[in-house]
């Protein structure tokens, strides 16, 4: 019950930071458009005629997820050096809760609130190119969840660093191209590519909205592999972010910046 | 009865980043606080103090030492030693500035895993005991400082926890405010029963609302007392002597070997000694100096003192004053 509480409260207040700093939403969702719209010229316009299609296809579902990464693997370690930039960051180490637990449910509020957000942009997408893909929604969500836990993981990991060391929007930035890599890249084309985070899901979400694969297709040995690749990773991610909260608190980092 | 904070022996040293040198910032400090009492933390910048208080929040790990709130050894049992505490650390940066009072209280309560009922009743009652129902629907950065330092209190008392530790809670208000601020902490002690830890620069706020001071200075505490104590022992042994004229250079070099916390002020008419007498025999042994040049004493009497000189002689003094 009092994780539901706490999710409710961290659900809120991220609807009330989006609502007031508007503008901010805005022009994020606006930037996110412009970036596929110049992705989609070039596909038109220099890519291949033949699998233009194809290609744009490909393009949604990998531009998608990649934009639903950053926000999942970025969004805790962008809170904590906000909440130690504020004053804020030791008033919520003073919850019985654990930060780690606040975390999380931050983190989920924003993946629900960011969901509907990108939703609308997959629909407004797949409008802009006339391409529509297959929405199944019984066959996505279980991935989409084992996805979204394995880059929670992730995410846990970059909060981890950025509680000792505060500035890392620059490594954050590098990241988004990594995250790039992992999200464009089929584990078809590279196949050691499936022990790294959310990588397999990316692949079988493509297959379902792409190539129309059903839930009943999809063999165990892949659920398997994306159920312990999250697990794997989010509890990896837990750890670490556990260890440097403990060297924080040796070393008096907490409040620093 | 068993204190509600036991503070054992606690040590913290840093490392400066870039000389690597080690700074011992809290260097085996013992002290205990029982349930319903006032304490005030005090020493000059960099003694120490927040150091200790973020030891007892859990927000810091000491490197040897124990210390127990309400009888939960925080370093082992964080989580735990938590239900039992609450902070302002950093005053009105405690709160989100683009939240109203209201969100910034549900906010917080809800972050303890309170219910929404629990969170709706808890608020409502805060807003009405601190004054702040009719600013419910403002932001916090069109507050006046006093009103978000009010808050921030406020949302430490969502806890309903034992303690409530309080760091600088005056620092940046007026005379008006610093004044509502400190009767609102009064009336936490007495109206929710609950025990205070003030740590504050203000001698002012010290002396009205604590009943005990830790000094502590240099990361060691120096005293550990009653403030009414710590008066009395100052007013019983700091003396003004009038003399009717000048000392000598030998007499001046005498008693200043002697006693260490000794003011003079030359004046061909009327100079004037100010002196802390501890030992009851120190009074003849600066007479038999005055006496050596026949030096007249005009007059000479106990100097009053206010709870800043206090603490300024216990900390420039730097022995450990034990009383009582």
């Amino acid at each position: 019950m009092r994780w539901i509480n706490l999710f409710h409260a961290n659900l809120r207040k991220e609807y009330i930071e989006l609502k007031r700093y508007l503008p901010n939403t805005i022009a994020m969702v606006a930037t996110f458009y412009f970036i596929f719209l110049g992705l989609f010229a070039g596909i038109q316009f220099i890519g291949d005629p033949s699998s233009a299609e194809a290609n744009t296809q490909y393009l949604i579902v990998n531009y998608v997820f990649w934009f639903l990464g950053l926000m999942v693997i970025q969004t805790i370690g962008w809170e904590i050096t906000n909440e130690a930039m504020r004053g804020t960051l030791e008033q919520l180490y003073m919850s019985p809760m654990g930060v780690w637990r606040i975390m999380a449910a931050r983190l989920a509020s924003s993946v629900v609130l960011n969901i509907m957000i990108i939703t609308v942009l997959l629909f407004v997408t797949m409008a802009t190119t006339g391409q529509w893909l297959n929405i199944d929604i019984i066959t996505i969500i279980p991935i989409l969840i084992l996805t979204i836990i394995s880059m929670m993981g992730v995410g846990f990991m970059i909060a981890g660093i950025s509680i000792i060391w505060k500035q890392v929007s620059a490594f954050l930035q590098i990241l988004q191209f990594v995250l790039a890599g992992l999200t464009f890249i089929s584990v078809k084309q590279a196949p050691f590519l499936v022990y790294f985070p959310f990588v397999k899901g990316v692949d079988l979400v493509r297959d379902v909205m792409i190539n129309g694969v059903s839930l009943s297709q999809i063999g165990i040995a892949d659920f398997g592999i994306l159920f312990g690749n999250a697990i794997f990773y989010f509890v990896l991610g837990l750890i670490i972010f556990i260890l440097c909260e403990r060297i924080a608190m040796r070393k008096g980092l907490l409040a620093h910046y | 009865m068993k204190p509600i904070i036991e503070v054992k022996n606690v040590n913290k040293a840093y490392k400066k980043r870039r000389s690597k040198e080690c700074v011992q910032a809290v260097d085996n400090v013992s002290f205990s606080v029982q349930k319903g009492e006032i304490l005030g933390l005090l020493g000059p910048n960099g003694a120490g103090k927040t150091t200790t208080i973020k030891m007892i929040c859990g927000l810091l790990v000491p490197d040897s030492g124990t210390i127990e709130i309400s009888g939960i050894d925080n370093t082992k049992h964080r989580l735990r030693a938590l239900k039992h505490i609450s902070a302002v650390l950093e005053g009105n940066r405690n709160l989100y500035w683009r939240l109203t009072v209201r969100e910034n209280l549900e906010y917080f309560a809800g972050n303890r895993g309170k219910s929404r009922k629990e969170v709706k009743e808890r608020v409502e009652q805060l807003l009405h005991d601190f004054r702040l129902k009719e600013k419910e629907k403002e932001l916090v950065n069109r507050l006046s400082r006093g009103m978000q330092q009010k808050l921030a209190i406020a949302v430490s008392m969502l806890a309903e926890s034992d303690v409530i530790l309080l760091d600088e809670p005056t620092l940046g208000l007026d005379v008006e405010t610093g004044y509502e601020v400190r009767e609102l902490l009064k009336s936490i002690v007495k109206e929710y029963e609950r025990t205070v830890i003030i740590s504050s620069h203000d001698m002012d706020v010290i002396q009205d609302i604590c009943d005990r001071t830790v000094i502590i200075n240099k990361g060691k505490v120096v005293t550990d007392d009653k403030i009414e104590n710590l008066m009395r022992l100052f007013e019983v042994k700091s003396y003004i002597f009038n003399l009717g004229g000048l000392l000598t250079d030998q007499q001046l070099e005498l008693l200043q070997n002697r006693f260490t916390e000794m003011t003079y002020t030359p004046d061909t008419i009327y100079s004037t000694i100010e002196v802390d007498l501890f030992q009851n025999e120190a009074i003849y042994e600066l007479f038999d100096i005055l006496k050596m040049e026949n030096t007249p004493v005009e007059s000479f009497d106990r100097v009053t003192v206010n709870f800043e000189q206090v603490f300024m002689k216990i900390v420039n003094g730097g022995e450990k004053i034990c009383v009582g």
